[in-house]
């Protein structure tokens, strides 16, 4: 069990090196592609009056004359070296500005993973012991939440808490209410299929045999859920958190657009628009490696949740 | 069973479950003031902090390459000091320069310092520091990615050196009459020859920014927040800003937040103080509840299209003149902008001194530009569009990203063109796209730049001197060589004002460029309890004289 753990684990970090390496390359291509660069199209601007010779030296300074796959040499060339360089819009260490913006990213997508996780509960719990008809509606709410556009959400809770009630204001946006508000912007989409999947496994294990002997040994439907049910049912849950994480790092940028906050999203979005290439490939690399780690410990941790779960390689051995 | 499985109060529990929840968040929604807002006093009162929310600081703080035209101008704006204040008017008047002697027909040129002027880290701005500042402007350093200054004067500028602590002299091989004027723009910000001498990677970081203006950097964070607080011993401010000695403000904290929405209903909510850029429809509702909108003109080109003359279909001056007639520039300025905006009056802003009233040249008569066409052998089809030699008069217009507006105006444009037969198809694109879109010469390009002398000009309309040929046209018009090298090389106001007049009027009469209205970039929402915020003449908010009324 531990060498086929150990060789598992080798080789899903292998592969990770492999996607890690590749979103970094890709990243780089797709920027090439993209007309222009970041420091042609700051300077292009007519208010600067600049002549395209003037733009053209500064160009040569930053290295972007150069053949694209001489760019790209040099950039992968630092990269395993561990150097994230510098920005070519702000002219700031990569590392600082990925280091600035994640611990407000990483606060937000916790808070609103958690708050996602307990809206999931509540519903999956509705729509398994409501009566017939409030269980219906419950079981509507998922198709609901992921109907509603994310900015349409952040923008009543902020008239609605922030301007009316004044719970948060908006130029403040870490404080812990502006960052619960955040949260609950971000979580409702992401809580959709979160519950969808929990209120199928729930349907399927409440069938089951067992649970039918434990509900006739007297067992009330609280006990039974909470007992019997949860954890089974979480089993598909968990690869869901596994996948759901990409979404609360990288689709976090219209919640943060609307609540002013600046994270990793913002990051990228502002990377993409100036051809930002350094600092879009660290961020696109970095999440790529909380996207693979996330998802090795959601397969580590699969066997420990149902023993029926194997390793493959052991299947197959 | 137990009552615990009753439906009816599984039902009951959960909707308190849900309750209780909803709740918590209401107690947790309480707190926060409303701030009342007199505005009854007019006597100025120190100190008070302000809000300012912009959409972002994203291209950062090498001063050379920043965007010091838009966002981080108004940042730039309160750290630094320039030599020279231009008014909303255009007019000049000394700041950090005292006074200035123009010799020798305008090639040379004696500034004389205010002294006792320092920069934040105590050091003198003196004429050393000034000759240090005149170089970077005028050359920048382009093996430390140091880009000039677009306006400044350099195909002509020979040197700068300092002739005593307070004086510099600076010479150039030709007239320079824009060379003061430059001095007032916003690239030629005074910084400390230390901040100046370091490598890019460390200029990026705005502490270093030392410069000598009313405020200070007291901390940042990038796509944050930024925080400037006021320099106490500051005594060198523009007189013609009507206030002398350390601004009243305490702080001026800026904020990013991207959405422009939420930036107008956090200065509405009384969350904040000022907001840069909100939209032209909400003016009027905003105006209405007491809030002020600043909507400063720039010195520089109107809003309007640099035409192409060698690409189809504006190589034919007939097509480029039936374009200048048939917009209906009245309609735009009702449909898109509010009655803060300005018409035309030709190519360049009317606070511009020389500007001059060539409204007539490009009038709206849809008759003559049909008539136009008609002449020059365009006939109309069945779907309404005029073709000659089997091509259609057609042309794609790009909205300039730059400007706030310029897609409801191009998709009116469009609409209007139809009717004088000229198929004219949409393409929005990005800041990026755009920089593509300039380099393919298309034959109409979107154009919106400032300046502070009227000799800029100049050196765009022709490629003489490495100009920057908006039209396309090399050196191929004789009369236009001539105009412009005659506003280059005037050597004084009076003759060169005649000689703009007489250049405004051929490049419109010919259809080189298309108007139209004067150019708002910059709007500026303002909470009713801030007073004296005033512009210079490159419509930026200035917050040296600003204070709160309590």
């Amino acid at each position: 069990m531990t060498s086929d753990y150990k060789r598992f684990a080798l080789t899903r970090a292998g592969q990770a090196v492999v996607v890690v390496l590749l979103a970094y390359v890709l990243t780089f291509l797709v920027i090439s592609v993209l007309p222009g660069d970041a420091i042609t199209n700051t300077l292009r601007d007519p208010q600067h009056g600049l002549s395209e010779e003037d733009i053209q030296r500064i160009v040569a300074f930053y290295g972007l004359d150069q053949p694209v796959i001489v760019q790209l040499l040099l950039s992968l060339g630092r990269f395993l070296t561990g150097e994230l360089g510098f920005s070519l819009q702000s002219n700031l260490p990569v590392s600082r500005i990925v280091g600035d913006a994640l611990p407000s990213t990483l606060t937000l997508a916790t808070s609103a993973l958690v708050i996602a996780v307990v809206f999931a509960v509540v519903i999956a719990y509705g729509a398994q012991y409501l009566p017939g008809k409030w269980a219906a509606i419950v079981r509507s709410i998922p198709s609901f939440f992921l109907s509603v556009p994310n900015f349409v959400i952040g923008l009543v809770l902020i008239e609605f808490f922030a301007f009316r009630l004044h719970s948060f204001t908006t130029t403040d946006p870490n404080s812990p209410v502006a960052t619960l508000f955040a949260a609950i912007t971000l979580a409702i989409p992401v809580s959709a299929p979160l519950a969808e999947v929990l209120i199928a496994s729930l349907d399927h294990e409440s069938r089951q045999e067992y649970a039918l002997v434990a509900r006739s040994r007297g067992l009330t439907e609280a006990t039974l859920f909470a007992k019997h049910l949860v954890k089974p049912s979480a089993l598909p849950s968990v690869a869901m958190v596994a996948l759901i994480v990409g979404e609360l790092l990288g689709g976090s940028v219209i919640t943060e657009t609307i609540f002013g906050r600046d994270g990793i999203g913002t990051v990228v979005q502002k990377a993409v628009t100036g051809e930002d290439q350094p600092v879009l490939q660290a961020v696109v690399s970095l999440s790529a490696v909380v996207f693979v780690a996330v998802n090795l410990v959601a397969d580590l941790a699969s066997p420990l949740l149902d023993p029926r779960v194997k390793l493959r390689e052991k299947v197959a051995a | 069973m137990s009552t615990f499985s009753t439906p009816e109060f599984r039902r009951r529990a959960f909707l308190a479950g849900l309750g209780a929840l909803s709740t918590s968040a209401l107690v947790t929604a309480c707190g926060g003031t409303t701030a009342s807002t007199g505005a009854g006093s007019t006597t100025p009162v120190d100190g008070g902090n302000i809000t300012f929310l912009i959409q972002g600081y994203d291209t950062g703080w090498v001063s050379s390459k920043t965007s010091i035209s838009s966002y981080e101008g108004n940042l730039w704006g309160q750290i630094t000091d320039k030599l020279v204040y231009v008014n909303e008017k255009g007019e000049l008047s000394p700041w950090v320069a005292e006074s200035w002697e123009e010799l020798n027909g305008a090639k040379d040129f004696v500034i004389h310092l205010k002294s006792g002027v320092t920069f934040s880290d105590g050091t003198p701005v003196d004429a050393a520091a000034v000759v240090a500042n005149l170089n970077a402007w005028a050359k920048g350093d382009s093996t430390r990615g140091v880009s000039k200054v677009g306006l400044f004067p350099s195909s002509n500028f020979v040197s700068a050196e300092a002739t005593d602590a307070t004086t510099v002299k600076v010479s150039f091989s030709s007239p320079a009459l824009g060379f003061i004027a430059t001095l007032a723009y916003h690239g030629c910000i005074l910084l400390s020859p230390k901040t100046l001498a370091l490598p890019v990677e460390a200029q990026a970081d705005l502490s270093q920014e030392i410069g000598s203006g009313p405020f200070v950097v007291k901390s940042w964070k990038q796509g944050d927040s930024y925080v400037l607080e006021k320099r106490k011993d500051y005594n060198w401010g523009p007189a013609a800003l009507g206030h002398t000695g350390p601004a009243r403000l305490d702080t001026i904290t800026y904020k990013v937040i991207k959405d422009t929405s939420v930036r107008t209903s956090t200065v509405v909510s009384g969350q904040a103080d000022v907001a840069f850029n909100v939209e032209p429809q909400e003016i009027e509702s905003l105006k209405a509840q007491g809030f002020t909108v600043g909507t400063p003109r720039y010195l520089g080109f109107v809003d309007g299209f640099q035409v192409n003359t060698q690409a189809f279909p504006t190589n034919d001056i007939a097509v480029r003149q039936a374009i200048q007639h048939g917009i209906d520039r009245d309609e735009i300025l009702k449909t898109v902008y509010t009655s803060d905006w300005n018409a035309a009056t030709t190519f360049i802003q009317g606070n511009v001194p020389e500007a001059g009233e060539f409204s007539d040249s490009f009038k709206f008569d849809a008759d003559k530009a049909n008539k136009i066409l008609d002449d020059a052998g365009w006939t109309k089809g069945a779907d309404d569009y005029r073709s000659k030699d089997g091509k259609t008069l057609e042309f794609t217009l790009t909205p300039n990203p730059y400007v706030p507006s310029t897609k409801a105006e191009d998709e009116l444009i469009a609409q209007q063109l139809k009717k004088v037969g000229i198929k004219v198809n949409l393409k929005v694109v990005d800041v990026a796209g755009y920089a593509a879109v300039q380099a393919s010469k298309p034959p109409l390009f979107q154009t919106s730049r400032s300046f502070v002398d009227v000799g800029t000009v100049a050196g765009v309309l022709t490629s003489q001197n490495k100009g920057e040929d908006w039209f396309g046209l090399g050196t191929s018009d004789q009369k236009l060589n001539d105009l412009s090298t005659a506003i280059a090389t005037a050597s004084d106001r009076a003759s060169r004002e005649k000689v703009a007049d007489e250049l405004q009027q051929y490049v419109l009469e010919q259809g080189y460029f298309i108007p139209l209205n004067q150019l708002v970039q910059r709007l500026y929402l303002i909470s009713p309890k801030i007073k004296d915020v005033q512009y210079n003449g490159l419509a930026y908010a200035n917050f040296y004289t600003a204070w709160i009324s309590q």
